[in-house]
């Protein structure tokens, strides 16, 4: 019995203590508003509440079985989920609109950044149909053009990356479903109109939108987006850092870069590397200046610490830990890029000195006024701005502070380029161990973090139980953070997997979980399990392979997921999604999409359970191939 | 005799009979109203392991708050079985004793009118019977005659705690 | 057959209203030394405040005595009972025959034995006599000293504050309600107090009151003097004695009733002579926390205990399985606390859980033995105080319950869960 178990609401010692911490200021942060939201409404978690017209809300009941409209569990819920989809497949085509303009102005010399992979630029190009001998900055233009166009075009012409980058097979099986998606802007625009109260109502073809909308942020909003970042900002490369808040040092002007888009946050780092910067940090009484990394734009950074990101100090922790990263109260300043910046940030930073930037003119939140709006032509002088605005926050900075003492070594940029380069050029010793037996497959345990079923807890522990069982653990998002702040990242880790990953990892110095990235990195897992399935000869849908959202929340995540099943992935879900009121939907998904996709989704909060299931997932994909 | 039944794994967190409630109590008489007068519910739905349970007065036989009421306020109405410290001759001070009596924890202080204890007042006169009953779509909260509802169903029954006192 | 009962306040007119829903047709009689239809001796500090005026003192309705044909024999003091002829003998001399009586005379308060204790302006605060004496000294009173930190003495201190005098309160104890909470829940209540400008002394005892001095009456003041026991004197005009009350048993004298420290009374409400019965403060019955036969002086053990009398005297048998001794509930300015059963433990055995969040002013302790809750404190956040007061009513075993006692909102949501896990939940 203790006094205060109450306190332990994360997997994370050092997210306990700041919880602690914020209950004894009395400031009120997510996990009591969690409590607070207890209990929640069934209808909404069964997906079957409709609130579209002004009739509504209807929800379907044993009394009610259908709307006022007529509708049934069956239309709402999948009209529901197309909207989530259509969701975060507008948030990645900003992403990567995002980017491409920022390749569009570099090209013309008018950003702080160059192209930094040009070998990749000319390959995407290549394989885009541009031609690849023109001059880079020509080039990389005319790629952005394209890109830009792929997102504007009709949604009858089909998506060109799919055309080059999806695997023969998949093309094929989506062609058959009729999915192959077009722009993703007409493919957004033509989801949001059939969820309208009552055009599209037969919920097998929602579906199959939901499929096409998902396809089409696979291609774009996710492999589009990690490709258009490696060429300009650099593609991912071996390297150490920190994560977890015994990082920060209180002496430092520390700006943390919170988001998803790592644009701005690259020129802050090349801001802060001047003369001029730590002049005016000395002279506010700091040592210097630290830019640390929250959630997906601190994963973006940290991958390219060796080439554009340098200077990058540390990962703070993911989505939950954003309110409990400014109630240190040793952060200045806080940028916030595109998604993910809860409104609770404001009350907490309010307690505090720290000061909230958005720095995305899509992001705006109540009582911020500080708006430094990122434009790729002033990107440099508003990096200025924003150190400065830290520096000046830094003077106003109190006394109460409290740093946790934790902090854990990360090793991070793994890729399909570092980990052929650390190969040596191919991936063979990697399959081999595969085929062997020695990995007995490949996970990939991404996505969001979520309180549900325990911070990070959930997925910690996923992660445990599938390397104990020889499954290699590839990361992305802000799954990524909670195993870098438990150490999972590490060479070390290997100690806790089974004998067979073990040997693998002590042989390639390679931890057990590899940190791919942000959450648009999936992109990247989706571009290596793509090689791995064109060199075996196989359809992705037959690897020993699976995906894994263990704490999925917000909408980006549902298409990703979506996505992943698409791609004939077994998807393992934590949080149960409000599909379960309706009876065909969750027949479809848990079980009938397998033999359209391959994939299919699998809900388990257990996390031991979960393991086992994928387990034997992996095992009948290995006898399948015979190996 | 009726009685309220409540059937917590039917409950589906809906928090509708909260509103209900609040409406029933309101001057405007209506959920948009209740909210804007910020009327409190009279009916609690709880959290427990992520389960919703509604917990509401049972309206006991022999209720621990009248006999803990020193004012005189809380009476159990002899002949609708009401048990209410509303509309009585005496008034409710808000010295709690009915909340430490109560072995359901459904009596609350008041929010809107302070040192006043609110309780479920069984909406006595209420067109259409119970607010909270009649907003149930889940059919977990109904009047049903207790006898046929069995004891295991009453309010009272669960927790090895007669209603009586002694 | 005529059933007298002694005493108008809670036991009395429980015990009477249960008789007359049982018996339609016997004679009912209350006798009570106060002229007042019964009223709530537990809401005369709000009176005292000027909250609420005397009418709403009264727990029933003017017609109380009328509707429920009880002849009220009020404001003649009971002064003693012939076992024998079967009387009660009045002050007046007037005697009232009973069949079966049931004695319910409450406690009254007991004033220390030191110098000054009768003099004018010292009060004790338990009738409404007291509280109208109170008032009328309150008047051209300015300074009032409250001898005793227990609920009835903060009570009157809070009361009288608010009827504009400046207030200290003299305690022996090093916390104010040292019988009914713990130091911690005493530390957060004083504070609540002390910001509304209420004077708390501690650790301090009286020596006794001194009068105005001789010069003092020379001019033509009232002023008293409460002298404390290291040497102190606190200067006033007004003085309430809360130290302490005792079982009104005087009427039992030479009855031969068994007294202890109150009237013995069995599991029937019977005391040790046939046809006569107590219940509320005066009767001693079996304190279901300690188990041992003690005084459980409060408002709600006093309503049950009547009921159970009238009960057994109206010949329905009902056995009384007893009750928490302590409970109490106090809110002074906003902060609002109760204590139910052991709260303070010494001894070996016993498990304490508590959480204390100063910041926000709440407390909550729980006292446990052998898996069965003893007592329980809860400071601030008082939801759910009754749950936890029928699980140490009931000795619960609460073995299964773990820790979850602590987690914010753990009440009978949880057992219903329980009830009903075999479902499968939607």
């Amino acid at each position: 019995m203790s006094n205060c178990s109450s306190c332990n609401v994360s997997c994370h010692q050092s997210t306990n203590q700041m919880y602690a911490r914020t209950k004894e200021m009395n400031i009120t942060t997510i996990f009591d508003r969690y409590q607070d939201q207890q209990p929640q409404c069934g209808f909404g978690m069964q997906g079957v509440c409709c609130q579209l017209c002004s009739h509504g809300p209807c929800r379907i009941t044993p009394k009610a079985p259908r709307a006022i409209c007529g509708a049934t569990a069956d239309t709402i819920v999948a009209r529901n989920l197309v909207r989530l989809a259509a969701h975060g497949a507008a948030a990645y085509s900003h992403h990567l609109e995002e980017v491409a303009e920022t390749i569009k102005a570099t090209a013309l010399g008018k950003t702080p950044f160059k192209i930094s992979d040009e070998a990749k630029l000319r390959d995407v190009a290549g394989a885009l149909g541009l031609d690849n001998s023109k001059e880079t900055n020509q080039l990389a233009g005319e790629l952005a053009d394209a890109v830009l166009n792929e997102l504007r075009k009709s949604g009858r012409e089909p998506l060109a990356l799919l055309q080059a980058f999806a695997p023969e097979s998949r093309k094929e099986a989506w062609g058959k479903l009729g999915i192959i998606p077009g722009g993703v802007h007409s493919e957004i625009r033509d989801a949001l109109t059939k969820t309208m109260s009552n055009i599209n109502t037969d919920p097998v073809d929602l579906l199959l939108t939901a499929l096409r909308l998902s396809i089409a942020t696979g291609y774009m909003g996710l492999v589009g987006t990690v490709t258009m970042q490696d060429i300009l900002l650099g593609s991912p490369q071996l390297s150490a850092t920190e994560a977890d808040l015994g990082a920060v040092d209180p002496g430092s002007v520390n700006i943390l870069a919170h988001g998803h888009v790592p644009l701005m946050a690259t020129a802050v780092l090349q801001a802060v590397q001047s003369e001029e910067m730590l002049k005016l940090a000395k002279e506010a009484g700091a040592t210097g200046i630290d830019v640390h990394g929250s959630m997906c734009t601190g994963q973006e950074l940290m991958q390219r610490q060796t080439t554009t990101a340098q200077g990058f100090k540390s990962q703070t922790g993911n989505w939950l830990h954003q309110e409990y990263t400014v109630a240190t109260g040793a952060i200045d300043l806080v940028m916030m890029d595109m998604n993910c910046s809860i409104p609770g940030l404001k009350e907490v930073a309010d307690k505090f000195h720290t000061k909230l930037v958005s720095v995305d003119r899509i992001l705006r939140m109540a009582g911020v006024e500080d708006c430094v709006d990122y434009q790729p032509e002033k990107a440099a002088e508003q990096a200025v701005e924003l150190v400065k605005m830290a520096i000046e926050a830094y003077k106003k900075r109190g006394n109460n502070i409290f740093i946790p003492k934790n902090k854990s070594k990360v090793i991070t940029g793994f890729g399909v380029e570092s980990i052929l380069g650390a190969l040596g050029g191919s991936l063979d010793p990697l399959l081999d161990a595969v085929k062997s037996g020695a990995i007995k497959g490949i996970v990939a345990v991404v996505g969001c973090t979520n309180n549900r079923n325990g911070h990070d807890s959930i997925g910690v522990s996923l992660m445990k139980e599938l390397i104990k069982k020889d499954i290699l653990v590839i990361n992305a998002g802000c799954m990524s953070s909670a195993a870098q702040i438990e150490s999972l990242m590490t060479p070390e880790a290997a100690e806790l997997a089974g004998e067979g990953l073990k040997g693998v990892c002590r042989a390639l110095g390679i931890p057990p979980c590899l940190n791919f990235g942000s959450c648009v990195d999936i992109g990247r897992i989706g571009v290596v399990v793509t090689a791995i399935a064109n060199i075996l000869g196989v359809d992705p849908s037959q690897l020993p392979v699976a995906v894994s959202a263990p704490e999925y929340l917000e909408q980006k995540a549902v298409a990703d997921g979506i996505f992943a099943v698409a791609f004939g992935l077994l998807t393992h879900l934590g949080p149960v999604p409000p599909v379960t009121g309706s009876p065909l939907v969750t027949r479809i998904l848990t079980e009938d999409v397998e033999s359209l996709t391959g994939g299919k989704v699998m809900v388990e909060q257990d996390p031991v359970k979960a393991a086992v299931i994928i387990e034997s997932h992996i095992v009948s994909k290995r006898k399948a191939l015979g190996i | 005799m009726k009685g309220f039944v409540i059937y917590p794994e039917r409950c589906n967190g809906c928090l509708t009979c909260t509103l209900a409630c609040a409406a029933a109590h309101s001057s405007s008489g209506d959920i948009i109203g209740a909210m804007l007068e910020k009327v409190q519910s009279r009916i609690k739905i709880i959290a427990v392991d992520g389960f919703p349970v509604p917990v509401k007065c049972g309206h006991c036989e022999e209720p621990a708050c009248v006999d803990a009421c020193m004012s005189g306020a809380m009476r159990k109405d002899p002949a609708t079985g009401i048990v209410s410290n509303e509309g009585n001759e005496q008034s409710c001070v808000g010295c709690w004793m009915c909340i430490m009596a109560c072995p359901y924890g459904v009596i609350s202080q008041g929010r809107e009118v302070p040192r006043t204890a609110v309780k479920c007042d069984g909406c006595k006169g209420r067109k259409g019977g119970p607010a909270c009953v009649e907003a149930c779509h889940n059919g977990a909260l109904v009047l049903e005659d207790l006898e046929k509802a069995g004891e295991s169903r009453q309010i009272s029954q669960y927790m090895k705690i007669p209603a009586k006192t002694g | 057959m005529r059933y007298v009962i002694i005493g108008n306040s809670a036991a009395g007119i429980s015990a009477a209203e249960t008789i007359r829903r049982l018996n339609p047709n016997c004679s009912v009689t209350i006798i009570s030394d106060e002229k007042h239809p019964a009223y709530s001796r537990c809401l005369l500090p709000d009176f005292l405040a000027g909250d609420i005026g005397e009418d709403r003192l009264r727990i029933r309705s003017r017609d109380f005595y009328q509707d429920h044909n009880i002849e009220a024999i009020l404001g003649k003091k009971a002064m003693g009972i012939n076992t024998e002829t079967r009387h009660v003998v009045l002050e007046n001399g007037e005697t009232v025959p009973y069949n079966r009586l049931l004695i319910a005379t409450g406690s009254i308060t007991t004033f220390p034995p030191l110098e000054g204790m009768d003099s004018p302006g010292v009060f004790g605060l338990r009738t409404l006599a007291d509280a109208r004496n109170i008032l009328k000294a309150a008047e051209s009173a300015r300074r009032a000293v409250v001898v005793g930190a227990g609920l009835v003495g903060l009570e009157a201190a809070y009361a009288l504050y608010r009827r504009g005098l400046e207030v200290t309160v003299v305690e022996k104890a090093p916390q104010i309600v040292p019988q009914q909470f713990d130091a911690i829940a005493s530390h957060v209540l004083k504070k609540d107090m002390e910001n509304e400008g209420i004077r708390i002394v501690l650790n301090t005892g009286i020596r006794g009151i001194a009068g105005p001095t001789i010069w003092e009456r020379l001019f033509g003041k009232k002023g008293k003097g409460v002298l404390l026991e290291d040497g102190g004197r606190l200067k006033c005009e007004l003085v309430v004695v809360a130290t302490g009350a005792r079982p009104n048993t005087d009427i039992v004298k030479n009855t031969g009733i068994k007294v202890n420290r109150g009237i013995v009374v069995n599991k029937y409400m019977q005391t040790s002579l046939p046809d006569i019965y107590a219940a509320g403060d005066v009767a001693e019955t079996v304190d279901i926390v300690t188990g041992l036969q003690s005084v459980t002086p409060i408002w709600p053990n006093a309503m049950v205990q009547g009921r159970y009398a009238g009960c057994n005297m109206a010949g329905r048998e009902r056995k009384y399985g007893g009750l928490i001794g302590m409970q109490n509930t106090v809110e002074f300015r906003e902060v609002p606390a109760i204590a139910v059963g052991l709260t303070q433990v010494n001894a070996d055995g016993y498990q304490v859980l508590s959480h204390y969040r100063p910041e926000n002013n709440t407390y909550k302790k729980l006292v446990f033995k052998d898996n069965i809750l003893k007592g329980a404190v809860l400071v601030g956040d008082i939801a759910n105080a009754g749950v936890f007061s029928a699980l140490i009513r009931n000795r619960t075993d609460i073995s299964q319950i773990g820790d979850r006692f602590m987690e914010e909102g753990f009440g009978y949501g949880n057992f219903l869960r329980k009830a009903v896990r075999g479902f499968s939940a939607i």
